[in-house]
């Protein structure tokens, strides 16, 4: 530890001020609040600051980014200007440890390239909070988590008076360190230093009567408790509680075409749970409707989601969601107060912790996460009035290598992407989808035809375990676009027809103009390896129809099965799904051996943006296929 | 003559402020230039004409030979465009239709010393009926909201017409923007702010300048109005307050839910 005069401190930060290579940011005044933003000169910085009104979340996930270009014209993508290297001053130890959430979170599974390179582009510069704000409780998290979090940090000031000790945290903050006129603490210092963080904690504590790891036990027990709805009825669904938290990272997308209608970027912005709009889909539907839903999302995904998937609390305690919330109903340490007064029961600890571990940024690697693949669209057939089957080549001649059920991101610069599942079986050079049009993409992608391009990532999600299906008898019940995604799981059985049982198709919709893969229905009902029932909820006067009339569940008595040798592949639209797997059990099926495909609203494709989830799970991640014994246990899946 | 689309704008009880936003497009017009040709904009230029592609309606619709007007504009535009607070919601003079027409006209043309003599009984220029957004009378396509509106908002409105894309208006609350803008909430400053049932999209400029919003957009699809009202009189509003709050812009709002 070292010791730094205040002079000697602000002379350091002017020079790195000076340093052109640097973009140097600190903590400044803004009216009666604070904010994290450039400074000009190291006499702005206010270190004896409270709390900023927005996180320094924004320098790595900034409230509007260029995620790329794009020239329509000629069909480029180019990577936004990578930018100076951020020096960032004064961030106190419970946003330090948001980002380490952030790191995890960004890293997870899929690295985010756009958010690595601007972690890798900072240094950050810490402080021991010398004040608190009234709403901080991350004095009460510490001490539940048995006291301060193992946080990363470049360098980490404590304000001692006249100086600050100075920790380096990296070899980074190390050599920067170097550059300052410093000299070795002394015992009484590093006393002093202990000092000063336990008195922040203290300032910061406000009485949480359950800490972090008991919040699990007490978000699953009070699921359906009238608290919800009745904090709920005061709830602006203003999304700030959302928007002011370091530790919310969900995201919209959107493009933005020029004037010139050929130029522009893809950008994405802050999004959050509270936002009713957050979970839309085209034809309109909104999964989350009820106030209540969302404000209990929130809460559930600090508390229980993201402990269950990444392993840690989504909240640092800084305080920002309740001091924001005009009707005060944000505050989590109030509400987890409430919850845990409804209860008398002992609170279990869950396995989580407050801070997940430090990220080795250097060992990180990631590789365009978001940049499309060029692609051109080898056929296009017009399947009815509103479906289309597009089959596509990517261009760099690899095939797509994906699995059945798995689906791509289909990206239309200056449009947007959207979420379509592979409809062909895998193996070959090309792939197919089948496509309604229903909004912007997809019918920007109608206007296309052959020879046009787009660009696809993916294959992404988790398809269907075809091993897991071998041997077994096949029940396939599809409704409307579910055949779909099932398609490409009845053409990889039928391509290998000898390692499944029985196969039955049961195929139903709206009426005999919706069919779709006409041609295809006509071989499966020819084939007598296999069992093929097909039903229209109407048949209009004069329409010719050769299949059964009624919605789905009426076609279902006219298979038999061996309810426990027989999986069942349902897909269809959400209501569908009540009806089918009502049935499917009352037959005898175990819950286990039924496999459904979900579908949420998708941005990212990836697990980032925030808006497939189902309670905890990422629909894009985790699904869109998913056995309906784990997938019920979430409340939301078929609600 | 190109084939570009042809846009034509026209006024009604308004401010023209709008159009000024047009005009401020600056450099961004010419860019614009090149994708419509304008047939008519009385504030830019003089040419007239009565053949258009795209009708961009500016005020609100007033007095019943309005009503004959815009019909007439509806039946020749494909597209009709309700630019502005006034076209869109009915604009600030629609706080006049909390008060009878002769009532209006009494405090308007009478009450004031100097303008006893022209009470304009006789002059269909002074009918002082109700004010109504342009959708209340004709079907309109797109609305671009705000008083006045944004250029930049504008502009993007045009590009997703062309393209053929949804509207680029948004669905969430002033608050949101508000807050990626920093702000500090003017409920914090002694404040009351509309911003929480307010439609986003003009980026917040009032509460980032230090002002209240006053929800000149209009309201989201889904406010939760009376959450905001139990804010509002929580920070200490009286109820009368509140009512004044929500006729600024959004009397529209008022008038519907008593079914007027
Ligand atoms: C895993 C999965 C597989 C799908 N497979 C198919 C398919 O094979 N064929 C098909 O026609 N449709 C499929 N859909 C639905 C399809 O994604 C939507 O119809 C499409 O996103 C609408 O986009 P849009 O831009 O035309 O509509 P807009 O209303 O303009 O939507 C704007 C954006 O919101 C998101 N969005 C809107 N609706 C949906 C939705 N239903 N699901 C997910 N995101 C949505 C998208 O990001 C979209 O770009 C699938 C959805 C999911 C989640
Ligand atoms: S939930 Fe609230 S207190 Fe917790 S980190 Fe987020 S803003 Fe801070
Ligand atoms: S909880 Fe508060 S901050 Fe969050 S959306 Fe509701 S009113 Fe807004
Ligand atoms: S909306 Fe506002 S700026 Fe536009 S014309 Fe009306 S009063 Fe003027
Ligand atoms: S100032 Fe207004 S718009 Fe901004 S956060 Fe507060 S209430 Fe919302
Ligand atoms: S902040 Fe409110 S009053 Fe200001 S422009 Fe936006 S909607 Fe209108
Ligand atoms: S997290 Fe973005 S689509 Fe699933």
């Amino acid at each position: 530890m070292k010791i730094i005069s205040k002079e000697d401190f602000s002379s350091f930060v002017n020079a790195l001020i000076q340093d052109d290579g640097l973009d140097v940011e600190g903590v400044k005044a803004k009216g009666n609040k604070f904010v994290f933003g450039p400074l000009d000169s190291a006499g702005e910085l206010r270190l004896d600051y409270d709390v900023t009104i927005l996180p320094p979340k924004k320098y790595f996930l900034p409230q509007y980014e260029t995620m790329m270009h794009f020239d329509i014209s000629t069909g480029t993508v180019t990577a936004p200007p990578i930018t100076n290297k951020k020096v960032i001053i004064g961030i106190h130890p419970y946003d330090l440890a948001a980002i380490q959430q952030m790191d995890k979170y960004f890293f997870d599974t899929h690295v985010d390239d756009i958010y690595l390179q601007k972690r890798k582009n900072s240094i950050l510069v810490g402080i021991v909070p010398v004040n608190a704000s009234e709403t901080a409780f991350y004095g009460d998290l510490a001490k539940a988590s048995g006291g301060p979090a193992d946080i990363a940090f470049d360098l980490m000031l404590t304000d001692l008076g006249n100086n600050y000790a100075v920790l380096p945290g990296s070899q980074i903050g190390a050599e920067l360190l170097a550059k300052a006129n410093v000299r070795d603490a002394q015992p009484q210092e590093m006393e002093a230093v202990k000092g000063a963080q336990l008195h922040a904690m203290d300032k910061a504590s406000r009485g949480l009567k359950v800490g972090p790891k008991g919040w699990h036990a007490l978000l699953t027990r009070n699921y359906d408790s009238g608290i919800w709805s009745e904090q709920a009825e005061k709830c602006l669904s203003c999304g700030s509680c959302t928007l002011v938290c370091p530790t919310c990272f969900c995201y919209d997308v959107t493009d933005e075409l020029n004037l010139d209608l050929t130029s522009g970027v893809r950008q994405r912005t802050w999004d959050g749970c509270l936002l009713r709009d957050f979970t839309k889909v085209a034809p309109g539907e909104v999964f989350r409707e009820d106030i209540k839903d969302r404000y209990r999302h929130r809460f559930n995904r600090k508390g229980k989601y993201l402990p269950d998937a990444l392993g840690f609390v989504a909240c640092v305690g800084c305080g920002r969601c309740s001091s924001q919330c005009v009707p005060d109903i944000a505050d989590p340490l109030n509400l987890f107060n409430m919850l845990s007064e409804s209860t008398t029961e002992s609170v279990p600890d869950a396995d989580v912790q407050h801070v997940p571990e430090k990220h080795d940024l250097a060992q990180t690697i990631g590789a365009d996460l978001y940049v499309p693949r060029p692609a051109t669209l080898r056929r296009v057939v017009k399947l009815t009035e509103k479906e289309t089957l597009f089959e596509i080549a990517l261009d760099d001649g690899q095939p797509l290598g994906h699995q059945p059920g798995q689906f791509v991101e289909v990206s239309i610069m200056g449009v947007g992407e959207a979420p379509i599942s592979v409809s062909s079986a895998p193996g070959g050079n090309t792939f197919q989808i089948v496509v309604r049009n229903i909004g912007d993409v997809t019918s920007a992608l109608h206007a296309k035809k052959e020879g046009d391009k787009i660009g696809i990532r993916g294959p992404f999600g988790n398809g269907f375990d075809t091993a897991v299906l071998k041997g077994k008898n096949l029940l396939f019940i599809g409704g409307g676009l579910g055949i779909v995604p099932m398609r490409s799981l009845i053409n990889y059985v039928l391509d290998n027809r000898q390692d499944f049982g029985k196969v039955m198709i049961l195929y139903g919709c709206k009426d005999p103009t919706e069919l779709l893969f006409n041609e295809e229905v006509k071989k499966w009902e020819a084939r007598d390896d296999v069992i093929m029932h097909k039903t229209v909820d109407t048949c209009a006067e004069g329409e010719t129809w050769d299949g059964q009339i009624g919605v789905i569940t009426t076609i279902m008595p006219l298979v038999t099965f061996d309810p426990m040798n027989t999986y069942a592949i349902v897909v269809g639209p959400p209501i569908m799904y009540r009806f089918v797997n009502r049935d499917l059990l009352s037959m005898g099926m175990p819950e286990q051996n039924i496999i459904v495909s979900l579908e949420r609203r998708m941005k990212c494709g990836v697990g980032k943006c925030g808006h497939c989830q189902i309670n905890g799970i990422y629909v894009c991640k985790e699904g869109p296929v998913f056995n309906y014994k784990d997938v019920k246990e979430h409340p939301e899946a078929f609600s | 003559m190109s084939d570009k689309p042809r846009v034509a704008f026209f006024d009604f009880s308004s401010c023209e402020g709008c159009q000024l936003q047009v005009i401020n497009l600056e450099e961004a017009l010419l860019d614009v230039l090149a994708l419509v040709d304008i047939v008519e904009f009385r504030e830019a230029m003089k040419e007239s004409s009565e053949e258009y592609d795209i009708a961009i309606i500016e005020g609100s619709i007033t007095r019943p030979m309005d009503v004959e007007r815009i019909k007439k504009i509806r039946e020749r535009a494909s597209i009709l465009i309700a630019m502005g607070a006034c076209a869109y919601l009915g604009g600030i003079q629609r706080m006049g239709n909390k008060w009878t027409p002769e009532e209006n006209k009494e405090e308007v043309y009478a009450r004031h010393p100097g303008s006893e003599t022209t009470k304009g009984d006789d002059n269909p220029f002074f009918e002082q009926p109700r004010h109504r957004a342009v959708d209340e009378i004709v079907k309109v396509d797109a609305v671009i909201p705000g008083c006045p509106i944004d250029s930049d908002e504008f502009a993007k409105v045009l590009v997703a017409l062309l393209t053929g894309k949804k509207l680029p208006i948004p669905d969430y609350p002033v608050c949101v923007e508000c807050k990626k803008n920093e702000n500090i909430c003017q409920f914090e400053i002694g404040g009351f702010c509309m911003g929480p049932v307010a439609r986003a999209g003009c980026g917040a400029p009032c509460p980032t300048h230090g002002g209240e919003c006053e929800a000149c957009r209009g309201y989201v699809d889904h406010p939760h109005s009376q959450a905001h009202d139990e804010v509002l009189k929580k920070y200490g509003l009286t109820a009368e307050q509140i009512m004044n709050r929500k006729t600024m812009y959004t009397y529209r709002y008022i008038e519907e839910a008593r079914g007027e």
